[in-house]
């Protein structure tokens, strides 16, 4: 076990026209949200801090600069999802999710555990290019699962799922976070979930505009200032898990 | 599919493939049983060897390696793009391995040295591999691959034309030339063994790929996440499908639709699992070829490229028809 502080450290990133010299660093054992209008850079930060995308020397994990970290560890220290689940070929949803285990020499640890944690244990014999979108995202969070990497960075995991699975992927980020140490890292545009995180980061035109806890970040003023919208609390629906 | 099925699919393959060797070498002008066939290859059957070992184990082995390459070159494609139609015939790259094979041809440098053939097909296939990689970078949809596949096989094709119209060849070059391009079988010789042997070591290199390929065609970006070197990956994928491609044009001219119809038909059959598709595509793609071949020769006159169009043709209609 690394005893760096942080778990992601980004120092000035810059990718052209879509993020420009930002600096983040995040503890381990964290559910953070990632929020900002469309085209903030929300989805380019997340591929920036898996190093999908290159730039050079900004971005540590564990206090380790990632291109000095072979590619097999970095499939073990984390894992991405993408906002879009396009799938081509018929593979069944257990073998998708078994690739999770790619870079623990494909042993198949967890992966039963992980369709059974994404509610998917029904479908898993089916092909994947034939499920709907929501089902197709929570695939692809069970194969993250099952990588059992200690930094999830999930883009708009959200916002194919229903309402039922949507709190549930929560609770799930949530257990993550507290058993196992991991830290979470979600974008999302409902700023209603936000209560339920540990830290925010909010974006504006590729640059950091405000980080801290939830309470503190989202006041009238940022909301209106980055989002253009008027904040006001009321009394409303609220959906939990029974 | 269960997994009794995955455990045989590779057995049953091979066993065809045995089958169709057998055929292959029996069937011909004169008919050697398979008893005659074992005295022939062992020479204690004088005509059945020298029929064996001049005509027929030659053609047999061309046959196998091209067929090899190609299902395992369409394989290939159809990992990298993401895409099932996608093959090295429908992206110009067999065409580019063909013009540059009739270049070499043209110019006389096949007869100085067996190894220029090959090598102008590889440069060639090269050329053709660049430029759709190049057009198809913004993202490989199946409209954006077919039609980058029509313009190439255009473009490749007055270079071939312009080649055999240039009144500096011989009408019997001519008349070579254009015998070659429909994709044949006739008279090979250890020679053209030879030619194409290194597809046997590059299928050793593609052997162990399998499991990366599955990540990969599901998405780069997710492979790269879950630990693969994507960028060396599909360097090394990208050579092999050219080279391969450009060395079973090279001997056997431009046999079309193997690399669509071999990996189509067998993930059909046994799943998308690349790690079995390798393997099923080689030896099916062997099987594939030697048995067009064997409608080819018993159809008097036809030849291989031909009947692998005809079926191959309306094949790709259908799966075209399918994948609306």
């Amino acid at each position: 076990m690394s005893t760096a502080p942080h778990i992601l450290e980004i120092r000035a990133a810059t990718v052209p026209d879509r993020l420009h010299d930002l600096s983040l660093q995040l503890p381990r054992g964290s559910l953070v949200g990632l929020v900002g209008p469309n085209g903030s850079g929300k989805s380019t930060l997340l591929q920036v801090a898996a190093g999908l995308l290159p730039a050079p020397g900004a971005v540590r994990w564990d206090g380790r600069a990632i291109d000095s970290i072979p590619m097999v560890e970095r499939g073990r220290m984390t894992t991405w999802v993408p906002q879009e689940a396009r799938f081509e070929f018929g593979f069944s949803v257990r073998s998708v999710v078994a690739q999770g285990r790619f870079a623990h020499g494909d042993d198949d640890h967890g992966v039963d555990e992980a369709l059974g944690r994404l509610d998917l244990g029904g479908l898993a014999t089916r092909p994947v290019n034939q499920l709907s979108g929501g089902e197709r995202q929570r695939v692809l969070l069970a194969r993250a699962l099952a990588t059992q990497a200690p930094l999830q960075l999930w883009d708009e995991p959200l916002a194919p799922l229903d309402v039922r699975h949507a709190l549930d992927v929560l609770v799930l980020a949530r257990e993550l976070t507290r058993s196992r140490g991991a830290t979470v890292v979600i974008s999302l545009h409902d700023l209603r979930v936000a209560h339920c995180l540990d830290a925010l980061v909010v974006l504006r035109g590729g640059r950091l505009r405000a980080a801290g806890r939830p309470g503190d970040v989202l006041t009238p003023e940022l909301l209106l200032d980055v989002f253009g919208v008027k904040a006001r609390t009321a009394p409303g629906l609220v959906l939990e898990l029974p | 599919m269960s997994r009794a099925a995955a455990r045989w699919a590779l057995p049953a393959v091979c066993a065809v493939l045995a089958i169709l060797v057998v055929a292959a070498l029996a069937v011909g002008d004169l008919w050697l049983s398979p008893a005659r066939i074992w005295a022939g290859l062992w020479r204690q059957d004088e005509l059945a060897a020298t029929i064996l070992w001049h005509i027929r184990v030659p053609r047999l082995c061309v046959a196998m390696l091209v067929g090899a390459a190609l299902g395992a070159s369409g394989l290939i494609m159809q990992a990298y793009f993401r895409n099932s139609l996608a093959s090295p015939g429908l992206l110009g790259v067999s065409s580019g391995g063909a013009a540059g094979a009739v270049v070499a041809i043209a110019a006389g440098w096949a007869t100085v040295s067996f190894l220029l053939m090959p090598v102008a097909a590889i440069v060639g296939s090269f050329a053709a591999t660049i430029a759709v990689i190049l057009l198809a970078r913004r993202g490989a949809s199946t409209e954006r691959l077919l039609l980058a596949g029509i313009a190439l096989n255009a473009l490749l094709g007055a270079v071939t034309s312009y080649v055999l119209t240039s009144s500096v060849l011989t009408y019997e070059r001519n008349a070579q030339i254009l015998f070659w391009l429909l994709g044949g079988l006739e008279d090979r010789t250890w020679e053209h063994v030879a030619m194409a042997a290194p597809i046997v070591l590059l299928a050793g290199v593609l052997w162990p790929l399998g499991r990366p390929m599955d990540l990969l065609s599901l998405g780069s970006q997710e492979a790269q996440s879950l630990g693969v070197d994507v960028v060396r990956l599909r360097r090394v994928l990208l050579g092999l499908a050219t080279v391969l491609t450009a060395l079973a044009t090279s001997v056997a001219g431009t046999v079309g639709f193997v690399g669509l119809v071999v990996p189509h038909l067998l993930r059909l059959m046994f799943g998308p699992e690349h790690r079995r598709l390798v393997p099923l595509s080689l030896v099916g793609g062997a099987a594939f070829v030697l048995a067009c071949d064997l409608i080819a020769r018993s159809g008097g006159g036809l030849r291989l490229g031909i009947v692998t169009s005809l079926v191959g043709g309306p094949f790709f209609l259908w799966l075209l028809r399918r994948q609306v």
